[in-house]
């Protein structure tokens, strides 16, 4: 039973995510639908990262003390100025992490 | 294959592994997590490997092994696994103009290894002209492999020590995942549109956790995708 819903899970997950790369598959996209799908990992990354920035286990939580969002702030800040993916993940994990440190 | 084109392949594979470290390292909890919990609702090590190997999926694994253990029926764990899963179509359909015109292996691989975190590297790294831009596949098997291995490995961690490491989910490591997806979309910020759709997805992706509504980020998603797109269509605004 359990290799079954293990086999029939990975093929409605590997559907879902490879459905639309078949090529063979009768769609073509015009341009409007391009259009809205290139907001999709703009508006797809902001939805899962809002939720881990904003929400705490006792709820909503905008304060300077939730280090989620002092450090989410913090890469904001430093992803205008630099533009740099990679450096910007790197110093606000360091903020981040640093931070919980100093507090334990 | 040339010699020189050998290494630079390996290159923008290890590019893409780089590229996903961040990420990788944030979901190290979650697959430990996922291999503990599979074995604690009976599965047996190898059943709790496969999830992981053949599934493939962090938020359904989960969601899937507490409802085995609750004793719900297949159905609803298969319904339950769509919902969860059907934001997957979007990142599918929003990658087909790349992905679609690679031989078969590597759309089949491609498509396995397509998650949130490769989505995130690879459509975030797309410039809002180049929707039609050639994939660099290495790069993205770098970055989809690398994470798979990554998942596979934190999972039979789970299994083998799981019950044994304390507090897990209160080491914080998924601000690894906002750092990341904040370092990733802040620069794609380049018309009023984009800001626009950020805002609202932010706010209804918010107000969906805070009401714990299901599929929460993928309405919030296409929410923010349309107001995004009506507001750049009533403004006249160019790409």
């Amino acid at each position: 039973m359990i290799t079954l819903t293990i086999c029939l899970m990975a093929c409605i997950i590997f559907l879902s995510r490879y459905g639309f790369l078949e090529p063979r598959l009768p769609i073509t996209l015009n341009a409007s639908t391009l259009r809205f799908l290139s907001y999709s990992a703009p508006a797809v990354l902001t939805a899962i990262w809002g939720p881990i920035v904003f929400v705490s286990e006792e709820g909503l939580n905008i304060h300077w003390s939730n280090q989620y969002l002092l450090c989410a702030a913090f890469a904001t800040v430093l992803a205008v100025t630099t533009r740099n993916t990679l450096l910007t993940t790197i110093l606000s994990m360091v903020l981040f992490f640093g931070l919980r440190f100093w507090q334990m | 294959m040339s010699m020189s084109c050998d290494q630079s392949a390996s290159q923008r594979w290890l590019k893409g592994a780089l590229a996903a470290l961040p990420l990788s390292i944030a979901v190290i909890p979650w697959g430990i997590l996922a291999g503990s919990l599979a074995l604690d609702a009976g599965l047996n090590p190898f059943e709790s490997q496969a999830m992981s190997a053949v599934v493939f999926a962090g938020a359904a694994q989960l969601v899937a092994v507490g409802m085995i253990k609750a004793g719900v029926g297949l159905g609803s764990i298969l319904i339950t696994t769509l919902l969860i899963t059907s934001r997957h179509f979007l990142y599918s359909m929003a990658m087909r103009p790349n992905i679609s015109p690679l031989p078969f292996k590597w759309r089949v691989t491609l498509g396995f290894l397509l998650t949130d975190e490769l989505f995130a590297i690879i459509a975030g790294g797309k410039k809002p002209k180049e929707t039609s831009q050639t994939l660099d596949r290495w790069y993205a098997l770098g970055v989809g492999l690398s994470f798979y291995i990554v998942w596979n490995i934190a999972t039979l961690a789970g299994i083998l020590v799981g019950s044994h490491i304390p507090n897990l989910d209160s080491w914080g490591l998924d601000f690894a995942i906002a750092a990341t997806f904040i370092a990733i979309v802040t620069p794609q910020i380049n018309r009023p549109s984009i800001l626009i759709c950020v805002l609202v997805s932010l706010v209804a992706s918010v107000v969906c956790e805070l009401f714990q509504i299901p599929s929460g980020l993928l309405i919030a998603s296409l929410l923010g995708m349309t107001v995004g797109t009506l507001y750049a269509k009533a403004t006249g605004e160019t790409q």
